[in-house]
C-alpha cells in the first residue's frame, strides 16, 4: 500500500473553512509571567506554518491555546471553525498533536500504543485494524510492531509519535519540536512523511529550532519572541526582509576598507551581510581567511532574535 | 452533565486492563495470597482466642471485613499511586487528552477500571474465605459484591480527588496514613465498631469503609439486615463518590488545562 492511499481514504471534512486557525489577540499569563502577549495569527488550509522562536518564546503555550489544552488568558482563537476552548469532539478528532515530550504509554506495545489511541478517536475496531497495520507501514514500524515502547531508539519512537497523531486522519497536525534530539537519518525520514502529509492538503503548524527544517518543510515562518510576533513571511521573503543576500564569514583580524554596514561579531570572526559578494572579496587582501554562502534562515533568526543565551 | 458511560469512556478502561493484562498472574497470586496470610494469622492467632463475635465464628467475622479492606486498598492504590504515574510520570493523561477524550471520560474510565481491580482484588478474598469454610452464606456473599463494586468507586473516587491535589509521591504518605489505616483500624474489619468508645466510634462512622461493612456483614454472615438501614448506608457512598468525583474533576481541570 502506498503513502498515497493511507492518506486519501478518509472522507473529505464536512465544512471548508477559509481558515483553519484564527487566533485573535492571544494572551497567556501563568501567575505573573506574561508567556504569550497577543498573538494575531491566521493559517489558512493545507499550508505548512513554522513557529520559531528562542525558548520560552510562547510556541508551546500558542499550540496548547490552539488545541483547547490551555485556556487562554484574554483574546480568542477558532480551529477549524470552532471556538478552541470549546471544541466539541467532531473538531477534536480531525486534529493531531505529535508533542514535544515522548507521552508514548510505556505499559503498552509499539501496536497497542496505536490501537489504543485509535479508540480515543472514537475509530471502530474494524477501522483500527485496517489503519494501524497502514500506519505502522508508513512509519516503517512494521517489524517493531510487538516490541514494548521503552526498547525502541528516539527516532523510532517520534515515528510511533507521528503515527499517533495521524491515527484519527486529522486535517490539523500540529507538531511541536518533532526532530528534536534525533540523528539526520530519523529526521530525513520524518520530513518525508511530513512532506506526503502536507501533499495530502493536510495543515501543518510545527515548532522547530532547525532553521533547515523549517526551510525545507514549512511554507511560512512565523518568528515569535517574548509573547509576540516579531515577522512572517516565506522563508525569502524574511531574509530579504532582514538581511542582505549574502554573507561572508571573515576571521579576524579584519582586512581595513570592508563596508561594515550590517555586520554579527562571532568572536574569532565576523560574518559580513552584503548585497553583492564578489566585489567585496575582489577587494579583500589574498592572505585573508573567509567563507562565502547566501544568507539563510538562521542569520534572520538571530538578528531578530539576539545572539544572547536563554536558558530556560 | 453529558453522558459518562460512553466508548471512550470505556477505551479508557481497556487500556488500563490492557497493561494488567501483561501482569496478570503475579497480580492474582498476590490477590490472593494476602488474603490468605491475614486469615492464616488471624483466624488462628486471635481465632484461637476469640470464639464467636457478634454470633458467628471469628473468621465468618473476618471473611466480609477482609473483602471490604481488600476492594478498598485496590480501588485507593489504582486511582492514587497507579494514576499519579500516569498523570505526572509518564504523562500518560497529557497524551490522552490530546485526543478527542474529555477529562470527565478519563476519570470516569479510571474510577471504572480502579472499582473492577477492587472487585477482582474482593473476589479472591472471597473464594479463599469460602473454600476456607469461613463464608456461611455463600449466596449472601455473592450478594454483596455489586454493593462492594459501589463502595469501591466510592474509594476510587477519594483517591482520585486526593490524586488531583497531590503535589508529590510524599502527599499519598497522608492518604495512606489519616484515610487507608483508619478505615483497617477503626471500621469493623477485625472488630466490632462497637467496641469503641464513644469517640472512636463517630470518627469510624465518618469513613465510608465502616457502611460498607455494616452492609455486607450480615450479608455474608447469614445475619440480620433492615432495609432502610442498608440503603441509608448506600445513599452514603452514592452522595460521597458524586462529591470525590465532582472535586477531582474540577481541580484537575484547573491543574491541566489553567
Amino acid at each position: 500500500m502506498s503513502d498515497q492511499q493511507i492518506i486519501d481514504s478518509a472522507e473529505p471534512a464536512a465544512v471548508e473553512e477559509a481558515f483553519v486557525i484564527e487566533a485573535r489577540a492571544l494572551t497567556k499569563k501563568f501567575g505573573e509571567i506574561d508567556a504569550v502577549r497577543g498573538i494575531d495569527l491566521t493559517i489558512p488550509k493545507g499550508r505548512c506554518i513554522g513557529l520559531l522562536g528562542p525558548n520560552g518564546a510562547g510556541k508551546t503555550t500558542t499550540m496548547r491555546m490552539i488545541m483547547g489544552l490551555t485556556r487562554p488568558t484574554s483574546g480568542s482563537v477558532t480551529v477549524l471553525g470552532e471556538e478552541a476552548s470549546r471544541l466539541p469532539r467532531s473538531t477534536r478528532a480531525r486534529i493531531g498533536l505529535v508533542p514535544q515530550d515522548n507521552n508514548l504509554d510505556p505499559d503498552l506495545s509499539v501496536r497497542q500504543n496505536l490501537e489504543v489511541f485509535g479508540r480515543y478517536y472514537g475509530l471502530l475496531p474494524a477501522e483500527i485494524n485496517e489503519r494501524v497495520p497502514q500506519l505502522l507501514d508508513f512509519m516503517q514500524l512494521s517489524q517493531r510492531a510487538k516490541s514494548p515502547v521503552m526498547g525502541l531508539s528516539g527516532g523510532m519512537q517520534r515515528r510511533l509519535i507521528l503515527a499517533r497523531a495521524v491515527i484519527g486522519n486529522p486535517d490539523l497536525i500540529i507538531l511541536d519540536e518533532p526532530t528534536t534530539g534525533l540523528d539526520p537519518q530519523a529526521r530525513v525520514m520524518i520530513w518525508r512523511q511530513l512532506l506526503v502529509l502536507k501533499n495530502q492538503a493536510k495543515t501543518l503548524l510545527l515548532t522547530t529550532h532547525y532553521m533547515d527544517e523549517a526551510e525545507r518543510l514549512c511554507d511560512d515562518i512565523v518568528l515569535i519572541d517574548n509573547g509576540r510576533i516579531l515577522d512572517q513571511g516565506t522563508p525569502r521573503e524574511l531574509i530579504r526582509r532582514h538581511v542582505k543576500p549574502q554573507v561572508i564569514e571573515i576571521r579576524k583580524p579584519l582586512p581595513r576598507h570592508l563596508p561594515l554596514s550590517q555586520t554579527e561579531d562571532l568572536g574569532d570572526s565576523v560574518l559580513l551581510f552584503v548585497d553583492d559578494a564578489e566585489a567585496v572579496i575582489r577587494g579583500m587582501p589574498a592572505e585573508t581567511s573567509f567563507q562565502h554562502r547566501p544568507a539563510n534562515l538562521e542569520d534572520v533568526f538571530l538578528r531578530l532574535t539576539g545572539r544572547q543565551l536563554r536558558e530556560n | 452533565m453529558e453522558a459518562l458511560l460512553n466508548r471512550y469512556t470505556f477505551a479508557v478502561w481497556q487500556r488500563n486492563a490492557l497493561t494488567w493484562r501483561r501482569l496478570m498472574w503475579s497480580s492474582l497470586a498476590s490477590n490472593v495470597a494476602n488474603p490468605l496470610i491475614f486469615l492464616f494469622a488471624f483466624g488462628f492467632g486471635l481465632g484461637s482466642v476469640i470464639d464467636t463475635m457478634q454470633g458467628v465464628t471469628y473468621l465468618a467475622f473476618i471473611v466480609p471485613g477482609m473483602m471490604a479492606y481488600s476492594a478498598m486498598f485496590a480501588a485507593t492504590f489504582e486511582t492514587t499511586i497507579s494514576a499519579y504515574a500516569r498523570f505526572k510520570m509518564q504523562k500518560t493523561w497529557d497524551a490522552m487528552l490530546s485526543s478527542p477524550l474529555t477529562l470527565a471520560e478519563l476519570l470516569t474510565g479510571e474510577l471504572l477500571w480502579a472499582a473492577c481491580k477492587g472487585m477482582i482484588s474482593c473476589s479472591c478474598v472471597l473464594l479463599v474465605g469460602a473454600l476456607w469454610g469461613g463464608v456461611p452464606s455463600l449466596l449472601g456473599g455473592v450478594l454483596a459484591l455489586p454493593v462492594l463494586f459501589l463502595a469501591a468507586l466510592c474509594f476510587a473516587a477519594c483517591g482520585l480527588a486526593a490524586t488531583a491535589h497531590a503535589s508529590s509521591w510524599e502527599f499519598f504518605s497522608y492518604v495512606f496514613t489519616f484515610w487507608v489505616t483508619p478505615m483497617f483500624m477503626f471500621s469493623g474489619v477485625f472488630f466490632e465498631v462497637a467496641r469503641f468508645p464513644e469517640f472512636i466510634q463517630i470518627l469510624s462512622w465518618v469513613l465510608p469503609m465502616t457502611h460498607l461493612i455494616e452492609v455486607i456483614r450480615p450479608l455474608a454472615t447469614g445475619g440480620p439486615l433492615a432495609l432502610t438501614a442498608v440503603l441509608g448506608h448506600i445513599l452514603l457512598l452514592v452522595v460521597l463518590t458524586a462529591l470525590a468525583f465532582t472535586l477531582a474533576h474540577h481541580r484537575l481541570r484547573r491543574r491541566m488545562f489553567d
